[in-house]
């Protein structure tokens, strides 16, 4: 374990460490592009110049291991300078179209630029002119023009998603970065390339021109699109949710995440929600507030449960908390009720894995459901629960439905054929139009709270425990599930569960939070 | 639509086995390319060589659009290459370039009109020595005059 002083503190950094890493580890500051701490190195934008005490000259430190009592500085003078000179070559053929770039506000080149850059730069030569707005397949848009060459994204192809799509082409400077013939870029893992970007060059298409970075806030969640569980930052501002990043976690997902996974801050969002609880009573609808449709359901139906629990069923699926299991099941299991179900989606494929990060389990905590309900009476197929039906020996069905219905083909087709119980009581996130084909004369539509608006524990694939915080309110009516069984039971709800969102509140947040390089 | 011969398949099979990693053989196998394609690479070579090498297009583009010495579009019989790098320069490098390009009719890197030439300018080709020169496909002519070269490029045609 070497021991080296970076800018006259002293560290100890792994066998094999670089320079690079000593200065990340410290928390210090050290301009660097093409460096990026899940791909190979590459030191090629030569910013990362430090001087090391006894060497012949400045060296780069990402390339640069090091060595049992090196003494390291990024503070001198002379290191300034020539940060400064590379900016201004990394300038040469860049446009500073910044206020019409998309990537301003995290932007590396524009970050060092305030930081290092010689305001005049002193090239005189005509910028070379490059291909813009090239359509890079679904979800990524390229900028050649400005593409500082960090190869970062090429690293990233080549080393990671291993698709190799992307390459540097031509030579000097007409060097650009590509696909031959412009072919799509259409691989499972393609927008982490816009992530590593550290320039405007490569575009999310689904972001772009959307919002300005620095109007969004973000915090850290859980990905619910399968039982990966990856670590990702959901950005957001009182609209809803604009977009979702990977967060470094080493045990789960390195640096990465899916493109899939990116998609689904979208039916989390109010224009894809149930807002409001509705309530069949087999001629009209009506429309309540989700915590009134709760107690008028109680009031109908608590003492019937209580009386014959065996003719009530209630359905789960993986993408709820463990912690409502744990207190939706307990409640239930207070009323009598044991016919647990577990609506499984992809029961073929869901053992699937793709050898990165995307399974073929949908949920992202199906572990947690299984764990929860071996506690109680245990989960049965839903399969059986149709022959049930159509036997009439259940009356009453309660449906925790999953919010990422994209997963479910067989959404509708199940809400038609499981709302021909007699008392059909459906929570979920989402409004589709399938609940005007209701079967059910009693039926009751309760929306639920989306994973990015409570707190909560999901169990994946390996048992890995991973807690998350509540990030902001969408739905300000929506109720998590052991809001709602708190309200079937007939009691009310102790305020302090909610989470204080006021508290965040005080300065204005959603101006004050840049992005990250 | 360009296709390796079945020499050409064989010689790129052969020179895959030949480095220590496949994509070492990508240069000797465009090489080949240009050589049965009249001296230029088209661009659905690198899909076929893609499949032929087992390596990512990218890839290969890369090295095709790196090098010059890999023609991107078609060129005339004699691919006349003049030396205008220091020491051609010095001794009349670009002014026997300007004399072929008038003698023959042509400017740029485009071809004659009956396609024998095809004149580019080109960097040092290593024969400082003997400057000016000029490579005319895969020969050297050397210590030229601006006559003494138009003769050689009209006896080769």
């Amino acid at each position: 374990m070497p021991k080296c002083t970076i800018n006259g503190q002293e560290v100890e950094v792994k066998e094999g460490a670089t320079i690079i890493e000593a200065f990340k580890k410290m928390s210090e500051d050290i301009a660097h592009y093409c460096w990026h701490p899940g791909l190979s190195v590459a030191g090629v934008c030569r910013l990362c110049m430090v001087d090391v005490e006894g060497a012949r000259g400045p060296q780069i430190a990402c390339n640069t291991v090091v060595r049992e009592g090196m003494v390291i500085t990024n503070q001198s003078e002379q290191i300034k300078d020539i940060v400064r000179w590379g900016m201004d070559f990394h300038l040469i053929n860049h446009p500073l179209d910044c206020p019409i770039c998309d990537q301003a506000g995290e932007c590396g080149l524009q970050e060092q630029y305030m930081k290092f850059g010689k305001y005049d730069p002193e090239m005189g030569l005509q910028k070379v002119k490059k291909r813009k707005v090239v359509d890079l397949g679904e979800r990524v848009v390229l900028d050649s023009e400005r593409c500082i060459l960090c190869s970062r994204c090429v690293r990233f192809t080549d080393e990671v998603s291993k698709t190799n799509e992307l390459g540097i082409f031509n030579r000097g400077d007409r060097s650009e970065i590509g696909t031959y013939k412009d072919k799509p870029l259409n691989n499972k893992y393609s927008l982490n390339t816009v992530d590593i970007c550290p320039v405007g060059a490569l575009t999310s298409k689904d972001f772009r021109f959307r919002q300005r970075v620095w109007y969004l806030k973000n915090a850290d969640t859980i990905c619910n699109g399968c039982s990966t569980g990856c670590s990702v930052k959901t950005y957001y501002n009182e609209e809803g949710l604009f977009r979702v990043k990977p967060n470094h976690n080493e045990d789960v997902n390195g640096y990465w995440m899916c493109d899939e996974g990116r998609d689904l801050y979208k039916f989390a969002n109010k224009e894809s929600r149930l807002l409001k609880a509705k309530k069949f009573d087999g001629s009209t609808w009506e429309e309540v507030s989700a915590g009134s449709a709760v107690k008028s359901l109680s009031h109908q139906l608590l003492e019937t449960i209580k009386e014959t629990p065996s003719k009530v069923a209630v359905v789960y699926t993986g993408q709820f908390t463990n912690q409502e299991y744990a207190d939706s099941l307990k409640s239930f299991d207070g009323l009598g009720v044991n016919n647990f179900y577990h609506w499984m989606n992809n029961q073929a494929s869901k053992d699937e894995f793709d050898g990165l990060l995307i399974r073929g389990d949908k949920n992202p905590n199906t572990k947690g459901l299984q764990n929860e309900a071996s506690k109680f009476s245990g989960l049965k197929k839903l399969e059986n629960l149709f022959n049930e039906l159509e036997s009439g020996n259940i009356e009453t069905v309660f449906v925790m439905a999953p919010e990422n219905i994209s997963a479910y083909p067989e959404y509708e087709s199940h809400f038609k054929a499981l709302s021909k119980a007699k008392n059909f009581i459906w929570m979920g996130a989402n409004q589709t139009s399938c609940y005007e084909s209701t079967n059910s004369s009693n039926t009751y539509l309760i929306p639920l709270k989306s994973y990015v608006e409570k707190s909560g524990t999901f169990t994946n694939h390996n048992g890995t425990d991973q807690n998350f915080n509540y990030v902001t309110t969408l739905v300000a009516g929506a109720l998590t599930l052991s809001e709602a069984m708190t309200l079937f039971e007939g009691q009310d709800l102790d305020f302090e569960i909610r989470p204080k969102i006021y508290k965040t509140m005080k300065n204005n947040h959603f101006t004050s939070d840049r992005g990250e390089l | 639509m360009f296709k390796l011969s079945s020499e050409g398949i064989d010689f790129v099979k052969k020179e895959i086995e030949r480095y220590e990693t496949r994509r070492s053989a990508i240069i000797p196998c465009l090489y080949r390319v240009q050589k049965e394609n009249k001296g230029w690479v088209p661009p659905e070579a690198v899909a076929e060589l893609s499949q032929l090498m087992d390596l990512p297009e990218a890839w290969i583009n890369e090295i095709l659009n790196f090098y010059t010495m890999f023609n991107k579009e078609p060129i005339g019989k004699l691919h006349v290459q003049v030396c205008c790098n220091i020491s051609c320069c010095m001794n009349g490098g670009r002014e026997l370039a300007s004399h072929l390009n008038k003698e023959f009719g042509v400017q740029g890197n485009e071809i004659s009109k009956d396609g024998n030439v095809t004149i580019t300018r080109v960097e040092c080709l290593g024969s400082c020595d003997t400057a000016p020169m000029m490579q005319v496909n895969d020969n050297y002519y050397e210590n030229l005059t601006p006559e003494k070269a138009v003769s050689v490029i009209k006896e080769l045609m």
